[in-house]
């Protein structure tokens, strides 16, 4: 990797100013940013080390009124933390599944929501499009891990944060600070759909810091996700639901797809199914029906479709009933 | 500088090959950097932020093993790097070197971190475990490994002993599910999965037992 300047502040202010200079990046548990800069793809001048900033850590808050998570918190603390399983299975069922032991002392909140997309022709440095010689590496190319929801655009990785799909579920939002101030967005507003080479796909603009992401009280709510490997691995498709519950009927719904869009994928198809329904097994599938019904697959992953369907209704029936079927014990 | 005792002398005239290997590296990467400015301080960034900005080389202090070892690396050195080529500390290995396999797994304040993928410079004032400080006798972890057959080539070995120390002193009463989960983070491409697993139950028995 190219060499850097590194600062290690103690606080957001002297963050916020080390961060100002040209070509700067965060570096908090480092899993992204340290393997993206061993393979030039990202070449910070300056590192700012912000994973031991205090007022960056911690959770706090309760199930009732709704838990506030630091930037830099561990994942394995929100592992550990029996106030989010039980409020919040969704997001403790996707970080508990990220990564591995170690991937999960080291990385954070912050790092995990704002690390970049795993598409392997973006990893090889062809950027976030593909592109090359004017043609798409990626629709021409080996595709399996791409997206199967508005493939008619040129942006065809998936978002890399299934720990952003289970808080847009739960309707989190984002504290994001910077040299002209603090303004607080949804979480999946953290997030666009690059319309040109040299576009991020994240909204927090160079020389800003995420420093706290806002989690309300939550219905009913769940995560499934589909992967090849038990461990040490990306889901293929995840979902993360949340359901608001008047007596037995659904009266709000929301259902957020991983691994099939260059953004967390909010399928308000789905939802529609669900409001105004009494839950049932067979609600769920037909929301999952429901969910795929906009899929153009791309050469290789036509596979996604099914499984999207089938991890839409399986996190819906594990909100609900919080085991599923499938499950033993 | 606390130095380490010498090894005992190997081939190559008395020097093992690792120390040789080691010698002409290190001639290397001197002649390289005494052409930078060592340890380059950023004063008028410093005063402003009283936040040091690192550049160039710079002199660390890291606790490995019970031991404060000091080193000149540079801001980008990995944890992993640093311990093998400047400190001596060759238990964790270099394989992806990406944070996927788990070779390098050393514990970090107590918490199971892949070396490679954690700065040096970031471990300052922590406390650095590799597996050269475990206890070997009966009832360790490495002790387990080799009563149980827990390795094939052993490239991964120092890492899987690793990580299964960090997550058994954690969690003593782990179920055989539990102790798969938490040693899930590291690979043997030999595929010797099932005497690790053999030796990793081993271990906690031992530990229950004690």
């Amino acid at each position: 990797m190219k060499a850097f300047e590194y600062a290690a502040p103690t606080t957001v202010d002297a963050a916020l100013k080390l961060l100002g200079g040209p070509n700067a990046a965060a570096l908090a548990g480092g899993t992204d940013l340290l393997g993206r800069a061993k393979d030039y793809v990202t070449s910070p001048d300056r590192v700012v080390y912000v994973k031991e900033i205090k007022e960056l850590g911690g959770i706090t808050g309760d199930a009732k009124s709704g838990m506030t998570l630091g930037a830099a918190t561990p994942l394995s603390e929100i592992v550990h933390h029996s106030g989010i399983r039980e409020a919040y299975p969704a997001l403790w069922q996707a970080t508990s599944e990220i990564g591995s032991i170690q991937i999960r002392n080291m990385s954070t909140v912050g790092g995990n929501l704002l690390q970049r997309p795993r598409c392997w022709y973006f990893r090889a440095g062809f950027g976030l499009l593909g592109m090359k010689d004017g043609q798409s590496l990626v629709r021409a190319g080996d595709n399996r891990y791409h997206a199967i929801f508005q493939t008619d655009g040129d942006a065809l990785f998936v978002s890399p944060s299934s720990l952003a799909v289970a808080l847009i579920a739960l309707d989190a939002s984002a504290k994001v600070r910077g040299p002209k101030g603090e303004r607080t967005v949804k979480v999946e507003e953290l997030y666009r759909v690059p319309r040109r080479e040299g576009e991020s796909e994240l909204t927090v603009e160079p020389g800003e810091l995420l420093t706290h992401v806002m989690i309300p009280a939550a219905g009913k709510n769940g995560a499934y996700e589909a992967r090849q490997k038990q461990a040490q691995d990306w889901p293929l498709v995840m979902s993360a639901v949340n359901l608001t519950m008047q007596g037995d009927t659904i009266s709000k719904a929301r259902v957020v797809i991983y691994g099939v869009a260059p953004i967390p994928w909010r399928s308000e198809a789905a939802e529609r199914v669900l409001v105004g329904k009494k839950f049932s097994p067979e609600v769920a599938a037909e929301a999952g029906t429901a969910a795929v019904e906009a899929a153009r697959p791309l050469s290789m992953n036509a596979y996604k479709v099914p499984m999207t369907r089938t991890v839409v209704k399986r996190a819906l029936i594990r909100a609900v009933q919080g085991k599923g079927y499938w499950e033993e014990g | 500088m606390t130095e380490q005792k010498p090894r005992d002398p190997g081939g190559l005239g008395g020097q093992s090959r690792r120390d040789f290997l080691r010698g002409s590296g290190v001639a290397a990467a001197t002649a390289v950097l005494t052409g930078q400015a060592a340890g380059v301080l950023d004063e008028a960034q410093a005063a402003e932020e009283s936040t040091k900005v690192l550049s160039g080389t710079v002199e660390i202090t890291l606790k490995v093993n019970g031991q404060e070892r000091s080193c000149e690396v540079e801001p980008r050195s990995t944890l992993l790097d640093t311990l093998r080529n400047r400190l001596d500390v060759t238990g964790p290995k270099r394989v992806c070197d990406r944070g996927s396999c788990g070779a390098c797994s050393a514990i970090v304040d107590g918490e199971l971190v892949y070396s490679c993928t954690t700065l040096a410079v970031s471990c300052q004032g922590k406390t650095i475990e590799t597996l050269e400080s475990f206890e070997t006798g009966e009832g360790s972890v490495p002790h387990a490994f080799h009563q149980n057959d827990g390795l094939m080539c052993g490239y991964c070995t120092p890492g899987f002993v690793t990580a299964c120390k960090a997550y058994l002193d954690k969690h003593p009463n782990a179920t055989e599910e539990e102790i798969r989960k938490g040693i899930d983070g590291n690979i043997c491409r030999c595929g010797t999965y099932v005497g690790v697993l053999a030796a990793a139950k081993a271990a906690a028995q031992a530990k229950k037992g004690a």
